[in-house]
């Protein structure tokens, strides 16, 4: 029994930089809409690093979860609000929604795209992307490219007060939720079964096949655990949060490429390296656009090669051969 | 029942036709030798019984189960294993974890923890040898020890079928004589059968098999106990390019 709880250690830094973030954020005044921030690009790092960081395939396609979960959410409160005795339910509706959204895509898109690899497997996702973005505009479903606007709708039915408390507190702190449930299934992962196929693929799929590895199978379920997390985010820091989705607004490759970033940063397919990445790469977005407004992409683009060229392997990939062997070893991964 | 039986396998690469025509039976427990020159088909012949490819012709029996067109995952868990020619280590893993994994996916998959297959892993390590690096990064061991790590963790699949394509190809004589003293070993020990692949080891070959075939362009030339098989005038001419009448043998 305590050997299991051992595996499962280096889930402690993780969870104590959260809960260091809620806490700052909760008690200092201002910095709440920060340490949002630097959630949200957290929990999308780890997210996104589930799949990548264990099968190493490179999703450039992977905003399409964060808006089918923004579009979840959206339509879950659109039309269910008019239900006054739903009450919070629509807000569950919604989530249901965004993960069922997300699924249908991620089996859609496993059993598409995912037969392909290398550049083929990341042009795929991207054209999907593009194609759903351009699909929603072009049918004119879902509001097309007016989008949904349910501000007025969700205050109507939940009340000003109810609604401020949404948008400015539990919206952010679900974040925190969803990226503390995304360092537990990444950890989980890691250390069962999934884990050892999913290496395996990433090292060799072929070899992994004949080695009675069913590669499909256990890439689809890391390609959709990341997906529905995504999605989470996507419903609850974007829909619940603002209020309202565009087409354009959301399946915007942007973010993808933020989470790529975030992820190599801090080092990919690591445990404690996309909560690290998330944290340099929003404070430093954060406290370039306060200094030098308009020139924050400037500067932001030479420190991030200067990051990647010194520690190819993330922050924490250097930092895991460096613990090697000391006392610090079971916590980093 | 013969544990494997191959009914007239075809396998073309566009014109080229890899293996023509093949029948075999192997039975439990068997020591079987291929050889063959280079390019002969042998590698081909191992893919299409791991499933690597499908064949276009003719039918693969395993324990009396049509598994001619079987995706390979599936055949791991029956009992087929195999290593590769060129070692394909899963690089960023330790070598236990890789030897771990073999025992996963094998014919033990869905009966055993993780933590269980730790433990058979470190077994097998022991067995070939591989102990001290244990808690290494595959990609870097040695050739030889990669070698030596697929054995290991195609031995921890537990199976009842064992492919080994030019295992030994590289070993140090020694190390080859020692190799085939512990496969023989296991082979009593667990009742699998052992294909061996061997090309120009002849010293492997007589070592360990009680069997030979010998393949060339595709075809089966000669399926004989091994001494009787070495000494057919037929496997001769291949081999050292005197090909009487034909001319045409590749050495």
């Amino acid at each position: 029994m305590k050997k299991n709880i051992v595996k499962y250690y280096p889930l402690i830094p993780v969870l104590a930089v959260y809960l260091i973030m809620f806490l700052i954020g909760f008690f200092m005044p201002g910095m709440w809409q920060m340490v949002a921030l630097l959630a949200f690009y957290c929990a999308l790092g780890q997210s996104w690093n589930i799949f990548m960081g264990m099968t190493g395939y490179v999703d450039f396609g992977y905003v399409t979860f964060i808006a089918l979960g923004t579009y979840g959410m959206s339509l879950g409160i659109t039309y269910f609000s008019q239900f006054e005795w739903l009450g919070m339910g629509i807000i569950v509706i919604g989530l249901i929604l965004a993960m069922f959204l997300a699924a249908l895509a991620a089996l859609l898109e496993a059993a598409i795209a995912l037969r392909l690899r290398g550049a083929y497997f990341a042009i795929a996702c991207i054209g999907i992307n593009e194609g759903l973005r351009y699909f929603i505009e072009g049918a004119k479903i879902w509001g097309g490219s007016e989008g949904l606007i349910f501000f007025g709708a969700l205050t109507q039915s939940l009340g000003r007060e109810t609604v401020n408390q949404l948008t400015t507190f539990w919206a952010d702190f679900s974040v925190f939720v969803i990226a503390a449930l995304a360092a537990f299934l990444n950890m989980h992962y890691m250390r069962s079964k999934i884990g050892y196929a999913l290496t395996a693929v990433r090292e060799d799929e072929d070899a992994a096949k004949v080695m009675g590895v069913n590669t499909t199978k256990y890439k689809t379920l890391a390609f959709l655990t990341s997906g529905l997390l995504g999605a989470a985010v996507g419903a609850m820091a974007w829909g619940l949060k603002l209020g309202h989705v565009y087409p354009g607004d959301v399946f915007v490759i942007h973010y993808t490429i933020e989470c790529i970033v975030v992820v190599l940063l801090g080092g990919a397919g690591t445990l404690l390296g996309p909560v690290v990445g998330g944290l340099i790469y929003g404070l430093s977005k954060y406290w370039l656009a306060i200094i030098m407004p308009g020139f924050q992409l400037l500067i932001f683009a030479p420190i991030i090669i200067i990051i990647i060229v010194a520690f190819p392997e993330g922050v924490i990939g250097v930092l895991k051969q460096r613990v090697k062997r000391t006392a610090l070893e079971k916590y980093i991964v | 029942m013969a544990l494997l039986r191959l009914e007239n396998v075809t396998k073309r690469f566009g014109g080229l036709i890899a293996v023509n025509n093949l029948s075999l039976e192997i039975q439990e427990g068997e020591a079987i030798g291929i050889v063959g020159p280079n390019g002969s088909g042998k590698t081909t012949l191992f893919n299409v019984i791991s499933g690597v490819f499908f064949p276009e012709e003719g039918r693969v029996i395993y324990e009396g189960k049509d598994i001619t067109r079987m995706p390979s995952y599936k055949r791991a868990p029956l009992g087929l294993g195999r290593t590769f020619q060129i070692p394909r280590p899963f690089g960023s893993a330790s070598v236990r974890e890789n030897v771990a994994t073999g025992a996963m996916f094998g014919t033990l998959a869905g009966k055993v923890s993780v933590d269980d297959c730790l433990e058979i892993a470190d077994r097998y390590i022991q067995l070939v040898g591989l102990e001290e690096h244990e808690s290494k990064e595959a990609l870097t061991l040695t050739p030889v020890e990669k070698k030596m790590m697929e054995i290991a963790r195609a031995l921890a699949m537990h199976p009842k079928l064992l492919l080994m394509d030019e295992a030994m190809a590289g070993m140090h004589p020694k190390d080859i004589d020692k190799t085939v003293a512990f496969l023989k070993k296991i082979k009593e020990e667990e009742g699998i059968s052992i294909v061996a692949m061997v090309e120009h080891i002849m010293r492997a070959v007589v070592g360990f098999a009680e069997r030979v075939m010998v393949i060339h362009q595709g075809k089966k030339l000669v399926d004989a106990p091994t001494k009787e098989a070495l000494e057919d005038q037929r496997v001769v001419d291949v081999y050292f390019g005197h090909a009487a009448g034909e001319g045409n043998a590749k050495g």
